[in-house]
């Protein structure tokens, strides 16, 4: 009795370091080298045929639409193996500067401490591409009878001037105010570009973007905000924004509102990595920023990129 | 003579022990060198400050966690009004009237109660409870401290009614008979005599329920609506102090002052789970006293 | 001394027999007769589950007066005893057959209150039991869950109570301290206290001196003396001195069978059936 109690907790210790040790595995680069047979099989007609692994990771916004784009690539290049995970623009910048994926999603521009961070990791300058376009829809309750509004306006209700439907041309019933926590890139753009003050302490946070469409289809007082990609819900709908009172109040939802830049509140997407990319990397950006590429970028809900947008791309992809 | 084996047992089990030890220590460890910068550069007074939370600030950030720890105390008393009651009542049912069978019917769904993961009850809170609250209260959005209070009083049942019913069963059986022979009813003497004598153990499971729910995180995060304002009732939404530092933690710039900030939250929160426990503890050691 | 004591009961035992007017009798009970036996059992044969416990056992205890039933362990004293509070309902499983009546009334009907039984058939077990509560509140409870609520009224109770248990100048000044602080015999006066304060007209008392020190044993022993002029008590005992000292009437049991039941002081001298004889002369325990 006494060896096989022994031996059972041995056995549980000895898995449990097992399972501590496969955990632990280290960053991309280093997993890229396993696969190799798979080298030897294939005829040697492309340039690039090595085995290699792609970890992507960070903005809510963009997990969708870089997962079906790494779907793609990959149903084209099956000796690439590439992952996409969420979790939020800052999640994605710091894993990016731990070493733990490869390629950070953010829907913001990295700042200044961040990349310093980078720098001092890798030794290495961060890269960044914009492979997308996103317009950010102002949300409100498919029963609000409010269907436009000017910057200023979502600003004012936004930092809690504005409290009442009504006084902007809707029902008497009180705004109740959804958006994200401060750490998301969603949350920092809205912040600068619309509110251009203190968010109302008032707003509700949800902890992801979707949670957010969620809260304004429960409630008929709601206004949220949210990348264009996730507006397309039973429940919700997005207001037509006017850059100000005398321009005119654009739909979100019409493409050419938004690749023409009349519709007021866009944002570049941004991919960071640190180093200038390289090998499938490089391969795979390229592929992001081509026509099928943007194509899949128009079907998923966002926009293509600019040509200011593809000069700001050649440092990077050149 | 102790055989190899004996000794290698009692050596591997003495390593178990030091090692929870170990762990606990590892976790002070990170807490407070990672709380200590943010306490150096702060110091504690913008922490308790009379403003918000507000680490992302347009103009200068402000780091009061004071509206957090109300938010805390909030859901947790709401949820122990809600559990402690229900959760007793539940154990002196199982203790004293349940038959056999329908003790084991009701003691395994106590346990998959308590096995529910915390975000599926989060994703119920949100999806359904919150539009209901709102219909029944006509608010505007239920997503409030009372969403919360419920949710996580629910997962705080199975411990409080695992706990107290063992405090009542505990209470020695020679009181109930003593109680019968008087005249006394089934449920005067449950009322009157079994849980009061069994006082101490059953306080002692409202308190580990209590620390159960000071710390209960996605559940909360998802259903209070994390408003950083001092909430204006039980019906207004709030922040606790769990769900505020998860909701930033994610994607919050590393050794940054709010990252340092979130730490500091988190020391608290873990002192103020520690005095919980520890006065569980206490109580529980103590002898059952005399009660009216 | 104790001679002197079981002299004068038999004596009271035989004016009792000749006052009443109508003998022991194997006929079809009349009402009349009920009257005058304050417990009556009648061919009660019972059972835990499948395995019988009492077999046929009659007995009738009159009003007032001590019975003492003795027997070796585990002879089912014990559960006959809780028979005549239905205490027996507490454990699953149990079932009776046979009558048994209490001041004339039958207690085993689906209409029995049996709470109200409780309260005229008392109880006091063979550990004190007090509750984890001060001493006033102990007696106070079985006035307090009938509805009682006025304190002076309580106070009186409690009071008397202690009184009637010997009791009361030991705690008159210390009502509000925990029960449990008292000594064994202490406590087991108590307990008897708060069967009083409910005011039944019986006593049950299973071995209630066999956990208590020799001294207390006495005072509980002269206390029960005192008591049966006022209440019927039924005490059941492992010690048959104790019996011998303190009852009117004895029922020896063995096996579940009551062997003989009889005036204590010819049960004791002149025991009717072998078995008896056998048990009184200690051969076998």
């Amino acid at each position: 009795m006494n060896q096989k109690r022994w031996l059972t907790v041995l056995g549980v210790l000895l898995l449990a370091a097992v399972m501590i040790a496969a955990g632990c595995g280290g960053p991309a680069e280093e997993q890229a080298g396993e696969p190799v047979e798979e080298a030897e099989e294939t005829n040697g007609e492309e340039a690039v045929q090595e085995p290699a692994s792609i970890m992507l990771g960070g903005s809510d916004s963009e997990v969708n639409v870089v997962a079906r784009l790494a779907e793609e690539y990959m149903n084209d290049n099956p000796h690439v193996s590439i992952a996409v995970t969420g979790g939020g623009s800052g999640v994605g910048i710091s894993s990016l500067i731990d070493g733990n994926i490869d390629v950070a999603n953010s829907s913001r521009p990295m700042k200044d401490e961040e990349m310093d961070a980078l720098r001092d990791n890798h030794g290495e300058e961060p890269y960044a591409v914009r492979f997308a376009v996103d317009g950010v829809a102002v949300l409100v309750n498919d029963a609000n009878s409010v269907e436009t509004l000017t910057v200023d306006q979502v600003g004012a209700i936004y930092r809690g001037e504005i409290t009442n439907w009504s006084e902007v041309g809707g029902d008497d019933r009180e705004i109740t105010l959804y958006g994200r926590q401060s750490t998301s890139g969603t949350y920092v753009f809205f912040m600068e570009l619309v509110v251009q003050g203190e968010y109302s302490e008032r707003k509700r946070n949800m902890a992801g973007t979707s949670d957010i469409v969620e809260a304004v289809i429960g409630d008929a007082g709601g206004i949220g905000y949210a990348a264009i990609g996730y507006a397309d819900e039973d429940g919700v709908k997005a207001l037509d924004i006017a850059a100000d009172q005398d321009s005119e109040a654009y739909d979100p939802t019409v493409l050419e509102n938004v690749t023409s830049g009349n519709y007021p509140l866009t944002r570049p997407l941004y991919q960071y990595m640190a180093g200038k990319p390289e090998g499938a990397q490089l391969d795979y950006l390229l592929f992001e920023v081509s026509e099928p590429g943007q194509g899949i970028v128009l079907e998923e809900g966002f926009y293509p990129i600019t040509e200011a947008d593809r000069e700001f791309n050649k440092n990077a992809l050149q | 003579m102790v055989s190899i084996t004996e000794k290698a047992m009692r050596a591997i089990f003495i390593f178990c022990g030091l090692a929870i030890i170990l762990f606990l220590v590892g976790i002070l460890y990170i807490l407070l060198s990672n709380s200590m910068p943010g306490l150096i550069e702060l110091g504690l007074g913008p922490f308790f400050a009379a403003d918000r939370w507000n680490p992302g600030a347009y103009g200068e950030p402000t780091y009061s966690l004071l509206n957090m720890i109300y938010g805390t105390l909030k859901v947790t008393l709401g949820a122990l009004i809600f559990a402690v009651p229900v959760g007793v009542s539940a154990a002196a049912y199982l203790a004293e009237i349940a038959s056999p069978w329908e003790r084991e019917f009701f003691k395994p769904i106590v346990e998959v109660l308590a096995g529910v993961p915390s975000v599926v009850l989060g994703f119920f809170g949100l999806v359904v409870l919150a539009p209901l609250i709102a219909r029944v209260f006509n608010l505007n959005s239920g997503l409030t401290a009372f969403n919360g209070a419920i949710l996580v009083g629910i997962m705080a049942l199975p411990t409080i009614i695992t706990l107290a019913e063992d405090a009542i069963t505990a209470v020695p059986k020679e009181y109930r008979h003593a109680s019968l022979a008087l005249g006394g009813t089934r449920w005067q003497t449950i009322w009157k005599i079994t849980i009061p004598a069994a006082f101490s153990g059953i306080t002692a499971s409202a308190m580990l329920g209590m620390g159960r729910a000071i710390g209960e995180t996605m559940t909360v995060l998802m259903v209070t609506g994390n408003m950083v304002a001092r909430p204006e009732s039980f019906l207004d939404s709030v922040r606790t102090l769990s769900a505020g530092i998860a909701i930033d933690i994610g994607d919050v710039v590393f050794n940054s002052t709010h990252f340092h900030a979130l730490f500091v939250a988190g020391l608290l929160l873990f002192l103020i789970t520690f005095a919980v426990n520890l006065l569980a503890d206490i109580l529980i050691q103590r002898k059952p006293e005399v009660s009216k | 001394m104790k001679m002197m004591q079981t002299n004068s009961n038999v004596t009271l035992e035989e004016t009792r027999v000749q006052e009443d007017p109508k003998p022991e009798s194997t006929k079809l009970e009349t009402d009349v007769e009920n009257e005058y036996c304050e417990v009556k059992v009648e061919n009660l044969n019972f059972f835990y589950g499948s395995v019988q416990a009492l077999f046929n056992v009659t007995i009738k205890v009159q009003e007032k007066g001590v019975a003492a039933l003795i027997g070796p362990s585990g002879c089912g004293k014990s559960t006959f005893l809780r028979v005549l509070n239905r205490m027996n309902d507490l454990i699953p499983g149990t079932r009776l057959e046979g009558k048994v009546s209490i001041h004339g009334e039958n207690i085993y009907t689906p209409n029995t209150d049996v709470v109200n039984l409780r309260k005229k058939v008392g109880m006091v077990f063979q550990h004190p039991n007090p509750f984890p509560k001060s001493i006033f509140d102990n007696i106070a409870y079985g006035p307090r869950i009938d509805g009682l609520k006025d304190k002076i009224m309580l106070s009186e109770i409690v009071e008397t109570s202690l009184q009637g248990a010997a009791l009361w100048n030991e705690v008159k000044d210390r009502l509000n301290e925990p029960a449990l602080a008292l000594s064994g015999g202490q406590q087991q006066r108590l307990c008897i206290a708060r069967a009083l304060a409910v005011k039944p007209r019986i006593l049950l008392m299973d071995e209630p001196t066999s956990a208590i020190d020799p001294i207390a044993t006495q005072k509980i022993e002269d206390l029960i003396r005192d008591l049966c002029a006022n209440y019927t008590i039924i005490i059941v005992t492992h010690n048959m001195q104790q019996a011998a000292r303190i009852s009117d009437h004895t029922g020896f049991f063995l096996q579940g069978e009551m062997v003989e039941w009889g005036k204590t002081s010819s049960l004791f001298t002149n025991p009717e059936d072998q078995r008896t004889e056998d048990y009184i002369t200690g051969r076998f325990g």
